[in-house]
């Protein structure tokens, strides 16, 4: 059956304003880091016009500062700028060309800011400091309520001369909007603060202007907070009721929706593969039911089949699918073509696209590597048809295999294992990080689709590899654990692997030492402790599981780890393990702040540490007539991201 | 030795060059490029430290091959050609020498830009980043030495003096030296020089004898199990001081980075008889330069005198006082700005991209952009002030806004009052000076500010609280902070008091009993007031909202130390938590996600908390221009930055 019979709601058009809308599915607004000098890139517009192409519904691009006291980071685009404009044609005529309609999401980020790059104060409705940013914000008088107004009016205006077909005001989030509509952030006690009608005042005089400056031709979408998750801020009723209002003034075209506040709730609002999907779509849900307007719901939406269902069951009138295309700009026209098996789904690991955001860097994707390269051509292959050979089934050689089976050569790829999958598999065998095995099956399923010659259960040797003799031979052969130098012969001293891979089953009490801080350790004791095993997990750094706050994994972990009563014991250096009498043993550990030595007498430790390259192959080919190539943990072991790329890297070079 | 030993301000001969004075403004992250490229930003920051009279500037550190990229906007020496001309020409006038920072970050750069595998001696994880890197072989070695060689061919054509080889705390070369980082059982592991050996060679022949090689070493890694030991550096120094015509002395490692450029709980010039002892390995073959918090023109003398160095690198200093030796010259250098020590803006390796500056000239790094710069001695300033009234102009608040704000307005050539409701000027500045050494520090600026307004002619009145009726003419508030909301102990049996308090009372002046200090800003003063309360020997705990205590001072490079300090200190860090209720002689504490709570016995709470503005007058007076604090309370750097604008603004009319 086509997509479009099987997702009878994906697919059916939706009126939106002036625009009708050919699916259900919106690249909605999020943050890319591409813009230079506060300008949008050529970059901005391949991305945005490869998910154009892909057919996505709608699109909403990231947010346009209007006005200059707003600049909470450093690649902002400074709508209030009229040198944005061309950059604005570059994007909406790219995405034109696709018969994708395309609008410009306006903002002041207001007190969820710093004065670090503007050097000037940060505004906001009351002084009271954001806890991400943490910086106390100038209360803002009434001339400068007025000038914020001016300033969405003026950025409205740049928006419709660089071609878009509307604007959303964003209102959730981060943004000055949401700082005057929250209880939590407004204090005032002027027209402008204390009733609903008061704090919501703001944004509809915004409205008014904008509505002024784009004409009736135009849509104007608002995004509003269903709940913010924090004390005393906007709730499910408020929303509605500001819902109501935004209705009532006769301007607005739809709603968006969001839960979180950006600088407080970010893991709500991102959420990882740790939170149900569909979880925000109770605000949708209520706001649907008050007003008439169309309603967008968002909410780590997948695949198509889960958003057809919740379009079905009137949650929402159109999904937003932000991940979901980042990973693969093709989502729409792959469920249109009822190839929705071919979708890369989004694995919500957050590693490289959310990551990144925090980190000022460039979005990217973990099992994308073209996000974030869009407006970089490939080349064109020098040759096609060259025979090459892949070792190891891991995501960097499936990653190579794909990457040169599309570009036209006939590929081979040996894993010694059963399976596919590699270190991705035994990773995702963790019950709370199961999505993450999209990465591989998604990269197998393309494999196979394009007709790479897979063989399991194939260990590859020197002397098969040379009487092949290929054009390229790419090593992704992985890691292999590595003992640490403290742990001795010890059989209960184990690697996350041993455990992972059902080589050891610890159990009674066991201590994790994490040298890593990711997954590896977190996973493995929530593991455990769910075994029933009583769990400490003790690490060098000064947090256990630091780089999970980058993927916004640490709040929910820390939860459930409290709730499986897992410790976590930092700053400590594991100096020496022995048996005692009984079979268990005893880790010696330097606590360095203080230089003061401590004991653990465990049943089991598991290490989380640093592996060491399976790098037999490559050494052993030295001198081989054929060019090797090795790429991911075979050339140093790190996260499945290196893999990806370095497979795609090398494969696009052959 | 006094007699015959050479002035700061004295010439030095380097390979063919003349530097005009022995201070150097070294090499250091900006973040004032755009993408890999030196941009004007650069030229202007680095002309302004060599009319300031800098004998030698490194300018900051270009990667020598393009898998090296360390942060953002890491400069990459292919790109550098001609921002290293324009700094060339800019510097030429005043006879600086400069040189072009040359190095490779090996395991301690960052894959995040590159997209591409770390390559270093051997496959161990960077201590920092926790990333493994990839052990390099013969073909990535051969790069590496091509990469240096091109890159100083680059820098000699572009017109500069020569180039600093990086084998300093973060740097390829050093892990090459090191036990800790270079496990190689090749020529390049039995013989760790030889890497090193390599590069010098390879880039002495792409410049020739006529221009500097100047060599950045780790001397002491602080690691003294496997890495670099002064022992060990000091044959290092025997074997290369023949080759190098000028040897920067640094410190630092993996597992001390912090340790390179640390921040005031360091004391200054740590690096002295490091210094001195490689400056005797180096037996009189190679000039040897003192680095390591050396901020003082006094203190640099002292080592020039002690023979401990030939030349002092005073770069925190020059970012502080771009004039530093231009004053000393003029026998002014009681009117350098002094630099703290504070690392609060200054040090920039951080994900944001900060541009480099300075919380007491927050026109460092902003050269292109800022009306107002200090002018050198016996120069006038270059903005261009209208004329001045006979009318004195009325600053509220000799803190650092006002200080500067008056500051400011009379070298500009107004008559300014400054009148202040406390005893002694300096605000909040002074109360931020107490709690140790360190922090007694931040109490120099306040000095200094004072000081200058006093040479200038600056009237200040303290014990004189402004009123609305005092406001006519031309005003400026800098009304400073007032104490935000409170925790209240409804029973009476905690005494709650603000951070503010505590400074001005001292710890002995507190009820007995444990103390908790709630911070939810993470920020210095909380951690300084800890440590201060600790040393007076009470019990102390500190509540955070975060996973570790002063979050804040990740950049100043103080947030390992400061939470090692505090545990060593024994103070109790309440991680993770928010304060719930005062009562009973304690604290309820909760888990910021689990929800869990927990009592903390409590005699006294310190709230560290947000304070709100002091706005009583501007609320009588409307639209007075106003700087600091008594706009939203922020730091030190907001209020000199926004007291100094507010006095071009009335100066040159730009404001009523």
């Amino acid at each position: 059956m086509s997509g479009t019979g099987r997702y009878r709601y994906l697919f059916s058009p939706l009126r939106l304003g002036p625009l009708t809308l050919r699916n259900r599915i919106v690249f909605s607004a999020h943050l890319t880091n591409y813009a230079e000098d506060g300008l949008p890139s050529e970059q901005h517009a391949a991305y945005y016009a490869a998910r154009a192409a892909g057919g996505a519904g709608m699109i909403i691009t990231e947010e346009h500062s209007t006005h200059p006291t707003d600049w909470p980071y450093e690649k902002l685009i400074h709508g209030f700028n009229p040198e944005v404009i061309p950059g604005y044609r570059r994007i909406t005529e790219a995405v034109h060309a696709h018969g994708v309609p395309i609008l410009a999401q306006i903002n002041h980020n207001g007190g969820q800011a710093s004065g670090m790059y503007s050097r000037l104060p940060v505004w906001a409705p009351s002084p009271v400091a954001d806890p991400l940013f943490r910086e106390v914000p100038k209360a803002v008088e009434e001339h400068e309520i007025r000038e914020i107004i001016a300033g969405y009016a003026k950025v409205a205006g740049h928006c419709m001369a660089g071609g878009f077909d509307g604007v959303e005001l964003q209102c959730s989030h981060s943004s000055i909007v949401r700082g005057f509509l929250s209880p939590a952030t407004n204090k005032r006690t002027d027209r402008w603060g204390g009733s609903l009608e008061n704090r919501a005042r703001l944004l509809l005089e915004i409205v008014a202007a904008v509505r002024e400056v784009i004409g009736p031709g135009k849509v104007l979408g608002v995004r509003l907070c269903g709940d913010e998750l924090i004390e005393g801020g906007t709730t499910i009723d408020e929303a509605v009721a500001v819902a109501r209002m935004v209705e009532a003034s006769g301007k607005v075209d739809y709603i968006n929706t969001s839960i979180g506040v950006a600088t407080s709730t970010l893991y709500m609002i991102e959420a990882s593969m740790r939170i149900p999907p569909g979880y925000a779509m109770f605000i949708p849900s209520a706001i649907r039911a008050a007003v008439k307007l169309p309603v967008v719901g968002v909410g780590r939406f997948k695949d198509p089949l889960q958003a057809d269902r919740a379009l079905q069951q009137g949650q929402a009138d159109l999904i937003g699918v932000v991940r979901g295309q980042i990973a693969d700009p093709d989502f729409v026209a792959k469920a249109r073509a009822g190839h929705a098996d071919r979708i890369r789904t989004c694995l919500s690991c957050n590693q490289e696209c959310v990551g990144r955001m925090g980190l000022n860097r460039w979005l990217g994707c973990i099992e994308n590597p073209r996000t974030g390269r869009e407006a970089v051509p490939l080349p064109e292959p020098r040759r096609r048809g060259r025979r090459v050979l892949v070792v190891g089934g891991g995501p960097g050689g499936l990653q190579a295999a794909v990457t040169a089976a599309e570009r036209g050569h006939h590929v081979t790829l040996y894993e010694r294992a059963p399976t596919l999958g590699g270190q991705v598999a035994v990773a995702a065998s963790v019950p709370s990080r199961a999505e993450f095995l999209d990465l591989t099956r998604n990269l197998a399923a393309r494999a196979r689709h394009l007709g790479v010659d897979v063989r399991t259960g194939v260990a590859a040797d020197v002397a098969m590899l040379r009487a092949e003799n290929p054009d390229a031979v790419i090593l992704a052969t992985g890691a292999r654990p590595a003992r640490p130098w403290w742990a001795g012969d010890l059989d209960r001293v184990v690697d996350v692997r041993d455990v992972l891979e059902g080589r050891a089953r610890p159990s009674g009490q066991v201590v994790v030492v994490d040298e890593l801080g990711f997954h590896q350790a977190t996973s493995v004791a929530e593991l455990l402790a769910d075994r029933g095993c009583d769990v400490e997990i003790v690490t060098p750094g000064m947090v256990v599981g630091q780089d999970l706050g980058i993927t916004l994994d640490l709040e929910t972990w820390n939860v459930k780890a409290h709730e499986r009563g897992i410790r976590q014991s930092t700053d400590l250096v594991p100096m020496g393990a022995a048996a005692t009498g009984d079979g268990r043993v005893t880790l010696t550990l330097q606590h360095h702040p203080t230089g003061t030595e401590r004991t653990r007498t465990a049943d089991w430790v598991v290490c989380a540490v640093h592996q060491r390259p399976e790098d037999e192959l490559w050494h052993a080919l030295r001198g081989a007539p054929f060019p090797v190539h090795r790429v991911g943990d075979c050339l140093a072991p790190r996260r499945a991201h290196a893999a990806v790329v370095e497979g795609h890297r090398v494969a696009v070079a052959l | 030795m006094t007699e015959e030993s050479p002035r700061l301000t004295d010439p030095i001969g380097l390979a063919g060059r003349t530097a005009p004075s022995r201070v150097i403004f070294g090499p250091h992250v900006t973040n004032l490029g755009r993408r890999r490229a030196l941009t004007d930003r650069h030229v202007a920051y680095y002309r302004r430290r060599a009319a300031g009279g800098a004998g030698v500037i490194v300018v900051e550190t270009a990667s020598v091959t393009p898998d090296d990229h360390p942060y953002e906007r890491a400069p990459l020496a292919a790109d550098c050609g001609p921002g290293w001309a324009a700094i060339a020409e800019a510097c030429r006038p005043y006879g600086t020498v400069v040189l072009a920072g040359l190095g490779h970050t090996g395991s301690q750069g960052s894959s995040a830009y590159s997209q591409s595998v770390l390559w270093a001696p051997s496959p161990v994880a960077d201590a920092v980043s926790r990333e493994m890197p990839a052990e390099m072989e013969q073909e990535q070695i051969d790069a590496v030495v091509a990469g240096f060689a091109d890159g100083a061919r680059r820098a000699v054509a572009a017109g500069l003096d020569g180039v600093e080889l990086d084998a300093g705390a973060f740097s390829l070369l050093r892990q090459f030296h090191s036990g800790l980082t270079n496990l190689r059982g090749d020529a390049y592991g039995k013989d760790r020089l030889k890497f090193t050996r390599e590069v010098i060679a390879a880039v002495r022949e792409a410049i020739g004898p006529e221009r500097v090689l100047a060599l950045r070493l780790s001397c002491d890694e602080l690691a003294p199990w496997a890495g670099v030991t002064p022992e060990q550096a000091a044959a290092q120094v025997d074997a290369l001081a023949g080759s190098i015509d000028l040897l920067t002395v640094v410190r630092g490692g993996p597992f001390a980075t912090s340790a390179y450029r640390p921040d005031g709980h360091t004391p200054p010039n740590f690096n002295l008889d490091l210094c001195h002892a490689m400056r005797k390995a180096a037996a009189g073959r190679v000039p040897v330069a003192l680095q390591g918090s050396v901020v003082d023109l006094d203190a640099a003398q002292a080592a020039l005198d002690a023979g401990a160095a030939d030349l002092v690198e005073m770069t925190r200093a020059q970012i502080a006082e771009p004039r530093l030796v231009a004053l000393a010259r003029a026998g002014l250098a009681d009117r350098a700005r002094p630099c703290v020590l504070c690392n609060q803006t200054c040090l920039v390796r951080d994900n944001r991209n900060p541009i480099v500056t300075c919380i007491g000239d927050p026109g460092s790094g902003h050269e292109t952009e800022d009306a107002y710069l200090d002018p050198l001695p016996g120069e006038a300033p270059a903005v261009a002030a209208s004329p001045a009234g006979d009318r004195e102009v009325l600053v509220v608040g000799a803190g650092p806004a006002g200080l500067e704000c008056a500051r400011v307005l009379a070298t500009l050539g107004r008559k300014v009052r400054v009148v202040e409701a406390r005893e002694r000027a300096g605000g909040a500045l002074r109360l931020a000076a107490t709690g140790g050494p360190f922090r007694e520090r931040l109490a120099r600026l306040a000095d200094w500010l004072e000081a200058e307004c006093r040479r200038l002619g600056v009237r200040i009145d303290t014990g004189v609280a402004a009123t609305p009726a005092d406001l006519d003419g031309e005003v400026v508030l800098a009304t400073g902070a007032r104490p935000g909301p409170r925790p209240e102990c409804p029973d009476g049996t905690v005494t709650v008091l603000g951070v503010r308090e505590l400074c001005e009372r001292g710890p002995a002046a507190l009820p007995d009993g444990p103390v908790v200090l709630d911070d939810p800003i993470g920020g210095p003063i909380a951690v300084a007031a800890a440590e201060w309360l600790a040393a007076a020997g009470r019990r102390v705990a500190l509540i955070t909202p975060d996973g570790t205590a002063g979050n804040k001072l990740a950049l100043t490079g103080d947030l390992a130390d400061a939470n090692a300090r505090l545990q060593r200190a024994g103070v109790e860090r309440v991680l993770r938590s928010r304060l719930r209720e005062v009562g009973d002689g304690h604290v309820t504490v909760e888990h910021v996600w689990t929800g869990e709570r927990r009592r903390l016995p409590c005699a006294v709470l310190v709230d560290c908390g947000y304070e709100l503005p002091e706005e009583t007058l501007y609320l009588a007076r409307p639209g007075t221009p106003r700087a600091g604090d008594c706009v939203a309370p922020r730091t030190v750097l907001e209020a000199v930055l926004e007291g100094r604008r507010r006095a071009v603004e009335l100066a040159t009319g730009g404001a009523r």
